[in-house]
C-alpha cells in the first residue's frame, strides 16, 4: 500500500525521507483520487436519506449505543444519530444541521441536492474539467436558480384572522411525517401556537415562548395546545385543591424552611431547653413565612426548592396550595407568562410581585396517576405549550420533531411571506431556467451549469420514486408541461390526486427555505471540490 | 555490529544510534526534502488553488488553503524542511499573507541551484549571489511600487477593497468576494487609523446560515452568557446606558469558605442569615446607585442578583469571558472593578446602544456606537464548522493585507506580475556581472518565475506558453502584466485589473525566502540524536523551534 502512505519523497538511493512526524502511520490521498473518494462518501450518505424525501418518504429506525430507538424521517435527525465517521460525510451532516438551525425544515432536501451535485461533478471531473471551474459554474448556476426562485415565488396573504394559507403550509411540512394521520390537527396546533406568540409587526417569533412537551399515553389525537404553561409537577399535598381560579402566584426561589446561612456554620446544642428553643424557632419561622405569603394575597406558591413535611402540612392547613421542585427555566417561563417577579426571599415578597393567572388546574391522565399542572389564562397571553400524546415514546418524539418542523415552516412564512410551490415544482422550474441560462455562457462553466440543472432534477426524481411513480416518465411529463404551458406551479403528484398543479393542491414551501437549500448545497459542494489532498493521521495505538 | 569485530578499535564520538550524514550528499538531500514539502503546498497557490483536508490523530478535520496553517498541521520533523515552516510562520506573523508564496519561492531557489551544488560550486558563492539578487529585487520593488493616494477617501476605500479581494481570491469565500472584502475593509477602517490593532477586531463564529449571512458589528458582541432564572425579564435594549464591568462574584455563597461561624444561641441564627443577605444587598445597592444599566462580570452573577437586577430594569451578564470583557472595556471606557464600593462615574463606560439580539441559533449581547476605542466584531456564519474556520482564516489574511495597505499604502500588481518584472530586471542585471555570480543571479531570476508558473498550472493553463507571453510583454516594458486565470488571453495588465498586493508582502517574502534558502545551503551536516527510549510517552519533541511551532500562534486553530 505504498501509494496510500504519506510518502513524500525518496532520495537517490530510494530511501524515504522522514519529513512528517510518524509518517508511516499517516495516510495521504491526493488529486482527483481524493476528490472522487469524497464524492463517493457524500453520495453514500445522500442515498441513505434519499428515500425519506417527500410525503411518501419512508422512515428509518436508529438504535443508539444504549439501545434507545428513534423512528424518524427527519433528515437532520437521521444524520446526526448516524454518528458518521468520514470527514466529508460529516460535512453533509453539518449541512443538514445548519439548515435545521436556520430554517428548521427541508433538511433532507438539502442533502439530496448536495449529493446530486457531487454526483454530477464526478462526470465533469472525468472529462478533465478543473474542479474549481466546476465550482464556479455551480456558483453561477446557483445564482441563476435563486433569482429564478424569486421570480416564480408567490406572496401569500395571512392575518391573525385568516390563517388558512399558513395552515396549508404546515400541512405540507407535516405531510411526510408519522403524524400524517392527524396532520390536520397538528397543522392547526402549529399555526395557532405560532400566531399566538408571533409579533407580526416585527415579524418575529420567539421560540422560547413555545414549549413542546410530551407524555406517553393516549393517542396522537389527544394532543392539545394550552395557552399557558404546562409543568410536569403536581400540588405538593394530595389534599390541596386541584384547581385554583383567579390565581395569584408567589414565585419563590428559596426553600420553605428556616433560612440557613450559606457560610459554614455549626450550632452547638448542649441542653434540652436549647433544643426546644430551636424547635420553637423553626416553627415560628414556618408560620411567619406562611403569613408573609398570605399577607400578599397569594393563593398559590410556586417554589424552586422543596419543603419538608412539616411545611407541607402547615401550607395545607393554611389553605395555601403549593408546587415544589419547579425547575429554573420553568420558573422563568411561569414568571414571564404570569407577569410575576421571581422572589428570592420571603422578606421581599409584595403584592406587586405576584404573578396572575386565570386558572391553574391539575390534569390527570387515563389510569396512570401522573399529574401535570396547567397554568392558563395568564396575564401575558403570549406563551403556549403544546402537549403531545402518543402511544409510545418513539411516536411522541417523532411527533415533537414533526411539530417543530411545521412550526418552523409557519414561522418562516411570518418572517417572509413569499412561497414557492412544493412537490418539486420549484426545482423543475429552476432546472429549466438554469439549463436555459447555461446555453448563453461561452466558457467552460456551461457544462457545470447544465450539471447543476440535472442535479436540481434529482429532487423531483426522488419524490416520484418514493411515491411509487415511474421517476423518469413523471419528471419528463411535468417538465415538458412546464415548458409548454409556461406554468411553474406544476410538480410531482405524489399523493395521486390526479392534479399536477401544486397551487391547486396547496403544496407550499417557504421561499427562504428553498433558497437556503440551494445556497448551502452549493457552498458545501465547492468546499468538497476544492480539496485535493487529504492527510489523515493514524489513530494513536494504545 | 561492533561486537562482531571486537579487536577493531573504533572511536565512539557520539551516542550509539546517532545518525550523522554530511557533505554534499546531505546538502542535496536537504534540498530534496524542502522540494517535497513545497510540492505539497504548490497546489494551493492562486485563485484556482485547491484546499487540503488534514485530519489529526484525534479525528478532527481541518480544511484549509492557508500555507502557514497547512505546514503547521503537517507536523513536519525533517530539520531542513522545518526551516520552511518557520519562514511561513514568520511571514504570517509579519504580514499575514503570502505564506504559500514564500515557501514556494524558497524551495524553487534551492531547486535552481541544485545542479550547481552537484557540480561543486561552493554554497557560499551561491548565498552571496542570492543576497545580492534579493537586494536588487527589493530595490526594484521600491522603485516601481505605486504609492496610493490616501487623500481621496472614496478612492482609497475602493483600493483597499481591491487588495482584500485579491487576498481572498484563492479561498473558499471566493464566490462572496465583494461581500467579504467590503466587510473586511469596513472592519479595518473602524479601527483607530494610527494604531490599527487587529486584536480589536473580534471574530465570533455561529454555525448555521449561509456565508452571506455573516455580519459586521461596529462595536463589541459576545455570546449571551449562562443566565439564571429571571434574566428573561430584564430589559434587552438600552440607548446610551452606563456600563459597569466587574470582577466580583454576585452570589450569596460568595463568602462561604472564608469564614466559619459558631453560634451559641438560636436567636443568633437569624442575625447571621440577615448579615449574609446584607452583604450581597449592599453590593447590589452600591451598583444600582452608580446608575449603571448594564452590569457585566467576569465571575458568576447568581440567581438572586439576576432577579434583583430584573426588578430594577438593569441588564446583567455573569461569567463574561475575560477577552470579551477586556474588549468591552476598551470600547466603552471605564475600568474593570474588583469591588462594588466607591464606584464613581469615571469608572463606568457607555455606548450608543446595547441590545441582546438573536443571531441564528444563539443570542448575542451587542454594544454599538462605542465612544472610546474603535472596535468591531465580525460575526461569521456558514454551513459547517470547518467552513467558518476557513472563512476566519481567509478573513484574517485579508485583514492583515488591508491593514498593511492602510499603514504603508504602497502596492504592486499581483498575479505573478511583479515576480515576472523582477525576474526580467535581475536577468538583465546579471549579464553585467562576470563570474559564477552571474549564474546565481540568473538562477534567482528563474526561481522567481515559479509563482506565475504555479498559478497557471493550478488554473489548468499552459504555463510555458503564458510565461513566454509574459516575458515578451515585460521585455517590451509592460511591467504590470501578470497571469489572468479568467480571460481567454491568459495574460493582462494586473494593475489595471486591480489585482493588487501591498508591496510589503512581496519584499518580506523575497527576503525571508532568500534567507531560508541560504540557511539550508549553509548546512552540510545533520547530527540527529537517537529517539528517546520510551516511545509510549508520546512523540518526543525536538527542542526549540519544534515546540514553538507546535504551540501555534494563537489563531487559526480552534481552542480546544
Amino acid at each position: 500500500m505504498a501509494e496510500h502512505q504519506a510518502l513524500y519523497a525518496t532520495d537517490e538511493y530510494g530511501r524515504p525521507f522522514i519529513i512528517l512526524r510518524e509518517q508511516g502511520r499517516k495516510v495521504r490521498t491526493h488529486g482527483v483520487e481524493a476528490i472522487k473518494q469524497h464524492i463517493l462518501a457524500a453520495r453514500t450518505v445522500a442515498n441513505i436519506i434519499r428515500t425519506s424525501l417527500g410525503p411518501r418518504g419512508l422512515d428509518k429506525i436508529l438504535i443508539s449505543p444504549d439501545g434507545e430507538i428513534t423512528v424518524t424521517n427527519d433528515g437532520a435527525t437521521i444524520l446526526s444519530q448516524m454518528e458518521v465517521e468520514h470527514q466529508i460525510a460529516r460535512l453533509l451532516v453539518q449541512l443538514s444541521k445548519s439548515q435545521d438551525d436556520e430554517i428548521g425544515d427541508g433538511t433532507t432536501g438539502v442533502v439530496v441536492l448536495a449529493g446530486a451535485l457531487l454526483e454530477q461533478s464526478e462526470a465533469l471531473l472525468d472529462r478533465g474539467i478543473h474542479p474549481i471551474r466546476i465550482a464556479d459554474g455551480f456558483d453561477r448556476a446557483c445564482k441563476v436558480a435563486v433569482e429564478h426562485l424569486d421570480k416564480i415565488s408567490d406572496t401569500i396573504e395571512f392575518s391573525t384572522t385568516n390563517t388558512e394559507n399558513l395552515f396549508k403550509t404546515a400541512m405540507t411540512s407535516l405531510g411526510s411525517k408519522i403524524v400524517s394521520k392527524e396532520h390536520e390537527k397538528f397543522a392547526r396546533i402549529a399555526v395557532e401556537a405560532v400566531m399566538t406568540v408571533a409579533d407580526l409587526d416585527r415579524k418575529d417569533v420567539s421560540f422560547d415562548l413555545i414549549k413542546v412537551d410530551g407524555k406517553v399515553g393516549g393517542s396522537l389525537a389527544d394532543t392539545t395546545l394550552f395557552k399557558g404553561v404546562l409543568i410536569d409537577k403536581d400540588m405538593s399535598h394530595p389534599q390541596m385543591p386541584h384547581t385554583v381560579r383567579d390565581a395569584h402566584l408567589a414565585i419563590l426561589t428559596c426553600p420553605f424552611e428556616p433560612p440557613r446561612p450559606k457560610t459554614k456554620h455549626k450550632l452547638d446544642i448542649t441542653s434540652v431547653e436549647e433544643y426546644k428553643k430551636l424547635q420553637e424557632y423553626e416553627k415560628e419561622k414556618f408560620t411567619d413565612m406562611i403569613k408573609r405569603v398570605k399577607d400578599t394575597g397569594a393563593n398559590l406558591v410556586i417554589c424552586q426548592w422543596g419543603f419538608d413535611d412539616e411545611a407541607n402540612h402547615l401550607l395545607m392547613q393554611n389553605e395555601l396550595p403549593a408546587v415544589r421542585w419547579v425547575g429554573g427555566p420553568e420558573i422563568e417561563l411561569i414568571a414571564i407568562a404570569t407577569h410575576g417577579r421571581i422572589v428570592p426571599r420571603f422578606e421581599d415578597l409584595t403584592t406587586a410581585k405576584l404573578g396572575r393567572a386565570g386558572l391553574v388546574r391539575e390534569l390527570t391522565f387515563g389510569t396512570t396517576r401522573d399529574k401535570m399542572l396547567v397554568i392558563e389564562e395568564c396575564a401575558n397571553t403570549k406563551t403556549v405549550t403544546v402537549f403531545v400524546r402518543g402511544s409510545n415514546k418513539m411516536i411522541v418524539d417523532e411527533a415533537k420533531r414533526a411539530l417543530h418542523d411545521s412550526i418552523c415552516a409557519v414561522r418562516n412564512l411570518i418572517k417572509d411571506n413569499r412561497v414557492v410551490y412544493g412537490g418539486g415544482a420549484a426545482d423543475i422550474s429552476s432546472s429549466i431556467a438554469v439549463a436555459k441560462a447555461a446555453d448563453e455562457i461561452p466558457s467552460i462553466e456551461q457544462y457545470a451549469m447544465r450539471a447543476f440543472a440535472s442535479a436540481l432534477d434529482s429532487i423531483p426524481l426522488a419524490l416520484a420514486e418514493n411515491s411509487g411513480l415511474s421517476p423518469i416518465e413523471t419528471l419528463t411529463e411535468v417538465k415538458s408541461r412546464q415548458v409548454n404551458e409556461g406554468r411553474s406551479t406544476l410538480g410531482i403528484d405524489c399523493l395521486g390526486k390526479g392534479n399536477l398543479d401544486m397551487r391547486e393542491q396547496f403544496v407550499y414551501d417557504p421561499l427562504i427555505s428553498k433558497r437556503q437549500q440551494y445556497l448551502l448545497a452549493t457552498q458545501l459542494v465547492r468546499a468538497v471540490l476544492k480539496i485535493d489532498d487529504v492527510i489523515i493521521a493514524g489513530q494513536a495505538e494504545d | 555490529m561492533q561486537r562482531g569485530l571486537p579487536m577493531q578499535p573504533t572511536v565512539v564520538l557520539l551516542k550509539e544510534g546517532t545518525d550523522t550524514s554530511q557533505g554534499k550528499g546531505q546538502l542535496l538531500s536537504n534540498i530534496s526534502a524542502c522540494l517535497a514539502v513545497a510540492e505539497t503546498l504548490a497546489s494551493t497557490l492562486g485563485p484556482r488553488g485547491m484546499d487540503k483536508l488534514i485530519v489529526n490523530d484525534r479525528g478532527e478535520a481541518q480544511i484549509t488553503n492557508d500555507g502557514a496553517t497547512i505546514l503547521k498541521l503537517l507536523d513536519i520533523i525533517h530539520p531542513a524542511a522545518r526551516t520552511l515552516v518557520d519562514i511561513a510562520r514568520a511571514q504570517d506573523a509579519e504580514v499575514g499573507d503570502g505564506t504559500t508564496s514564500v515557501v514556494l519561492l524558497a524551495a524553487q531557489l534551492l531547486k535552481e541551484v541544485r545542479s550547481y551544488i552537484e557540480e561543486g560550486v561552493s554554497p557560499h558563492i551561491i548565498m552571496k549571489g542570492f543576497r545580492q539578487a534579493a537586494q536588487l529585487a527589493v530595490k526594484r520593488i521600491e522603485e516601481i511600487q505605486v504609492k496610493v493616494d490616501k487623500s481621496d477617501s472614496e478612492k482609497f476605500r475602493a483600493l483597499l477593497i481591491k487588495c482584500a479581494s485579491t487576498s481572498m481570491s484563492s479561498k473558499l469565500i471566493h464566490s462572496e468576494k465583494p461581500f467579504f472584502s467590503n466587510m473586511v475593509v469596513d472592519a479595518v477602517l473602524c479601527l483607530d487609523q494610527d494604531d490599527l490593532d487587529e486584536n480589536l477586531i473580534g471574530v465570533k463564529k455561529i454555525p448555521g446560515g449561509g456565508m452571506q449571512d455573516s455580519l459586521l458589528i461596529r462595536g463589541v458582541a459576545f455570546k449571551k452568557t449562562f443566565t439564571y432564572a429571571g434574566a428573561e425579564q430584564q430589559p434587552k435594549l438600552f440607548k446610551d446606558p452606563l456600563i459597569l464591568s466587574l470582577n466580583v462574584e454576585l452570589e450569596l455563597k460568595a463568602e462561604k469558605d472564608n469564614a466559619e461561624v459558631r453560634i451559641d444561641q438560636v436567636s443568633d441564627y437569624q442575625a447571621i442569615v440577615d448579615a449574609e443577605w446584607e452583604i450581597i444587598y449592599r453590593k447590589l445597592e452600591a451598583i444600582e446607585k452608580t446608575g449603571a444599566k448594564v452590569v457585566l462580570s467576569k465571575l458568576p452573577i447568581g440567581d438572586l442578583a439576576t432577579q434583583w437586577f430584573a426588578d430594577r430594569d438593569i441588564f446583567c451578564a455573569g461569567r463574561v469571558p475575560a477577552a470579551d470583557l477586556q474588549r468591552v472595556v476598551q470600547a466603552v471606557g471605564g475600568a474593570i472593578q474588583s469591588t462594588c464600593s466607591d464606584i464613581k462615574r469615571e469608572h463606568l463606560g457607555t455606548c450608543g446602544s446595547f441590545e441582546e439580539r438573536q443571531i441564528g441559533g444563539e443570542r448575542f449581547n451587542i454594544f454599538e456606537d462605542c465612544p472610546k476605542a474603535k472596535t468591531c466584531t465580525l460575526i461569521l456564519r456558514g454551513g459547517a464548522e470547518q467552513f467558518i474556520e476557513e472563512v476566519e482564516r481567509s478573513l484574517h489574511d485579508a485583514i492583515m493585507v488591508v491593514k498593511r495597505a492602510v499603514k504603508n499604502g504602497e502596492v504592486v500588481a499581483g498575479g505573478g506580475a511583479v515576480e515576472m518584472g523582477l525576474s526580467a530586471h535581475i536577468r538583465k542585471h546579471a549579464f553585467s556581472i562576470p563570474g559564477k555570480l552571474q549564474l546565481v543571479h540568473i538562477a534567482f531570476a528563474k526561481a522567481l518565475e515559479i509563482l506565475p508558473r504555479q498559478i497557471c498550472d493550478n488554473a489548468g493553463l499552459d504555463s510555458t506558453d503564458i510565461l513566454n507571453k509574459l516575458r515578451m510583454r515585460h521585455a517590451n516594458g509592460y511591467i504590470w502584466f501578470g497571469v489572468d486565470v479568467d480571460g481567454p488571453e491568459g495574460v493582462r495588465d494586473n494593475m489595471e485589473a486591480f489585482v493588487w498586493e501591498p508591496s510589503l508582502v512581496k519584499i518580506n517574502a523575497i527576503n525571508s525566502a532568500t534567507e531560508a534558502a541560504s540557511l539550508i545551503l549553509s548546512v552540510d551536516e545533520t547530527v540527529r540524536n537517537p529517539q528517546s527510549e520510551n516511545p509510549a510517552a508520546g512523540p518526543s519533541l525536538p527542542p526549540g523551534a519544534a515546540q514553538r511551532a507546535l504551540r501555534g500562534r494563537g489563531r487559526g486553530m480552534p481552542r480546544r
